[in-house]
């Protein structure tokens, strides 16, 4: 059990930045996801974490330890690899058990590891096997299962569901999330999955070209992403945006699109006012517009008016991507509404969970 | 109608079937002028006194006599007309001498492709040039090479120990008789006959033609194992010879494994070799198997003996083929 801290941690190869001053303090205990894009650096920056890479600047601490020289192996962590990484010639149990005989562990002491966490895992009748004879799955848990029984302080996962079938994939993520309940202790949990990091984690790192963009809860991440970038990766469909500017109208402060103009209303106003006349990006998610005719109860709408482009039937809920001159923009409404292909219509955003970014900087306006 | 329909299948079927021995036909046919018949004539001809004379006619020879397993028997029991011959001698000398080989061949080959594997080793590429260098130099040269470098008295290597020694304070030149000396340094080693300085130096010489084709399989079949398998081990807690004896090994043994079975053949039947390095000697102490029956034919003219001893490498190298077929598929690769 320990706390993780990376402290202006910078990792190049060559001229490639794949880590870029990263501050990142992970408390004991915590599930910390790292999610970002492909090549973010997300793989790296645990790897520097395992000790498998030398990091070129900055400190690492596994409790208040800089580990910056000290070895994989003294790190006292275990991690689960993409690949799984299983000993090919090895048994299942073997697999499990040949950290804990090189660490002279006593042979009825593995023993009695070795069969807990193939109970917790439900891998107890493979213990015989060779990894070429388990499935994708069986592999996967096997791979957690060595990584449980040397029972680290740390635990480190790079994308382990991501050779998964999608059905497969959200009954780990379940059993991921039990794990970390059962055992106590910090897990890191790489992925470029969004979902997989808002359903697991306690908190989400989003990383972007090596440079940590946001550091907080889902529920933070969801509400108050810090900028453009944040904002449109977490979220599915991903959050609307619609370049334009601010003005005022009276004392009405107005969001000008171009081909729409919203009213803000005036209790959130205030933080806006410095950026009257400048350019901005306005965003608002799917969820937040409705079919005028379903607008739920106590919300600041203001209507907008659109031509339905495709319509997406999920059953629970419907799919709307809509044109608004040079916008298109989908809407995740109501499964009553009756908008159609090809119809021209009002929808009414939900003023109370717009964002607006500067333009310039892609910050979040506060 | 139905019935010409299933006539005219019925042909197909057969056209079908008989299109791939038509296909083999023309490698059939060359195999059986250059391996089928010299195999049959040689197996015909070790149950006869063939000789020189009997050369003209060949089998229908009216000199030429049928003599049973006669040849067979002598060779098993001493009979032949050569000195002090024994033929477990020869075979367990033969076997000793495939075994050690490929027993230093294997090892070294490994060792050398892991060290020349080390990420960030300079000029790999060159090492890689250089070392395949013996594995296309004929044996023959080889061999004429090294019989020079252990001559007593104009030899490098007697001179090189020459040269060492009288740093030692050692006045005398050294004058080790690596080819010809008959006492063999460890009398115990291999009680069905000595073995003399000439095996040693040859091992010698043959390890520097042995160990780059084991390399290049080695360094083959480590590029084909995982790194994250390492890594992995590290994180585990093992150390790099840990890594080396868990995973290195287990891992190389589907591709080395066939490998040293290569190399037992190889060695085993080293005709050009020993032919030309020592020429079986001294007193024919490193004799092998394929010297032996040529020799035989050389020198004594006993064309059936030959032939019987031929039958017999033929039923050994049999046996070890499929043993280790066995081996080799019992050790088919993990994935
Ligand atoms: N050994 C290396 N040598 C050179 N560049 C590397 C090396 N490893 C990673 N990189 C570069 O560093 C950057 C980050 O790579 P990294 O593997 O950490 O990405 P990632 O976030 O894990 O991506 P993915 O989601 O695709 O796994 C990439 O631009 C990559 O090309
Ligand atoms: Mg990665």
């Amino acid at each position: 059990m320990a706390s993780v801290t990376f402290r202006n941690v910078y990792k190049r190869f060559g001229d490639v930045i794949a880590v870029n001053n990263l501050n990142i303090a992970v408390d004991d205990k915590e599930f910390l996801v790292l999610v970002g894009p492909s090549g973010c650096g997300k793989t790296t920056a645990l790897r520097c974490l395992a000790g498998l890479e030398e990091i070129s600047d900055g400190e690492i601490l596994i409790g208040d330890r800089v580990v910056n020289d000290v070895a994989p192996k003294d790190r006292d962590i275990a991690m689960v690899f993409q690949s799984y990484a299983l000993y090919p010639h090895l048994s299942v149990y073997d697999n499990m058990a040949f950290g804990l005989k090189l660490r002279k562990v006593p042979k009825d002491e593995i023993k009695r590891r070795v069969n807990e966490a193939a109970d917790i895992l439900g891998i107890r009748d493979l213990l015989d096997r060779k990894p070429r004879q388990l499935s994708g799955g069986q592999r996967q848990r096997v791979a957690v299962g060595r990584a449980i029984v040397r029972e680290p302080k740390v635990f480190l996962f790079d994308e382990p569901l991501s050779n998964l079938d999608a059905k497969l994939r959200v009954a780990m993520r379940a059993e991921i999330s039990k794990l970390h309940q059962r055992l106590k202790t910090t897990f890191i949990y790489v992925t470029h999955d969004q979902i997989e990091a808002m359903t697991m984690a306690t908190r989400i790192a989003v990383i972007n070209k090596g440079v940590l963009q946001q550091l907080d809860t889902p529920q933070n991440l969801y509400d108050r992403p810090n900028n453009l970038f944040v904002a449109g990766f977490i979220g599915s469909p991903a959050m609307n945006f619609f370049p334009g500017r601010l003005r005022k109208d009276g004392d009405k402060l107005l969001v000008d699109t171009g081909d729409f103009s919203v009213a803000i209303p005036a209790k959130y106003a205030k933080p806006y006012e410095s950026h009257v006349g400048k350019e901005i990006i306005f965003g608002i998610r799917p969820e937040n517009i409705h079919d005028s005719e379903f607008i739920p109860p106590n919300v600041d709408v203001e209507k907008v008016a659109v031509k339905v482009d495709v319509t997406e039937l999920m059953g629970n809920e419907i799919f709307l991507y809509l044109v608004s001159g040079k916008n298109t923009f989908v809407a995740r409404v109501d499964p009553r509404s009756k908008l159609r292909l090809g119809q021209q219509a009002q929808v009414a955003f939900d003023m109370d969970s717009i964002h607006i970014f500067d333009a310039a900087t892609e910050e979040a306006i506060r | 109608m139905a019935t010409a329909k299933m006539k005219f299948r019925r042909g197909m079927d057969f056209r079908r079937a008989i299109l791939p021995y038509l296909y083999l036909v023309p490698a059939f046919a060359v195999m059986s002028v250059i391996t089928f018949y010299p195999l049959i004539y040689q197996v015909i001809i070790s149950f006869t006194d063939f000789q020189t004379k009997d050369l003209r006619f060949g089998l229908a020879s009216p000199e030429l006599n049928f003599i049973g397993f006669k040849n067979y028997t002598d060779i098993l029991t001493g009979g032949l007309p050569v000195q002090n011959f024994n033929f477990t001698r020869v075979l367990v000398y033969n076997f000793w001498w495939a075994i050690t080989n490929v027993m230093v061949h294997v090892p070294a080959g490994v060792l050398i492709a892991v060290l020349l594997n080390t990420p960030g080793l300079w000029f790999k590429k060159v090492y890689r040039a250089i070392y395949i260098l013996p594995v296309v130099i004929p044996p023959l040269v080889v061999a004429v090479v090294w019989q020079n470098i252990f001559h007593e008295t104009n030899g490098a290597m007697n001179q090189f120990l020459t040269t060492v020694s009288q740093w030692f304070g050692a006045t005398d030149p050294v004058r080790i008789r690596w080819l010809t000396e008959y006492t063999p340094p460890i009398p115990w080693l291999l009680p069905t006959g000595p073995l003399t300085l000439a095996y040693y130096a040859m091992m010698i010489a043959n390890f520097w033609l042995g160990w780059p084709f084991m390399t290049v399989v080695a360094t083959g079949a480590l590029q084909s194992i995982p790194k994250d398998l390492y890594e992995a081990a590290s994180i585990d807690g093992a150390s790099g010879p840990q890594q080396f004896w868990n995973i290195t090994v287990p891992l190389l043994r589907p591709a080395m494994i066939p490998a040293a079975v290569y190399g037992f053949i190889t060695s085993f039947n080293l005709f050009a070799f020993v032919f030309f390095m020592t020429n079986g000697g001294p007193a024919r102490s490193t004799e092998i198997l394929v010297t032996f029956a040529y020799d035989l034919v050389r020198n004594l003219r006993l064309y059936g003996a030959a032939a019987a001893f031929s039958v017999f490498i033929f039923i050994v190298a049999l046996i070890v083929f499929l043993v280790t077929n066995k081996i080799t598929r019992a050790t088919e690769s993990y994935t």
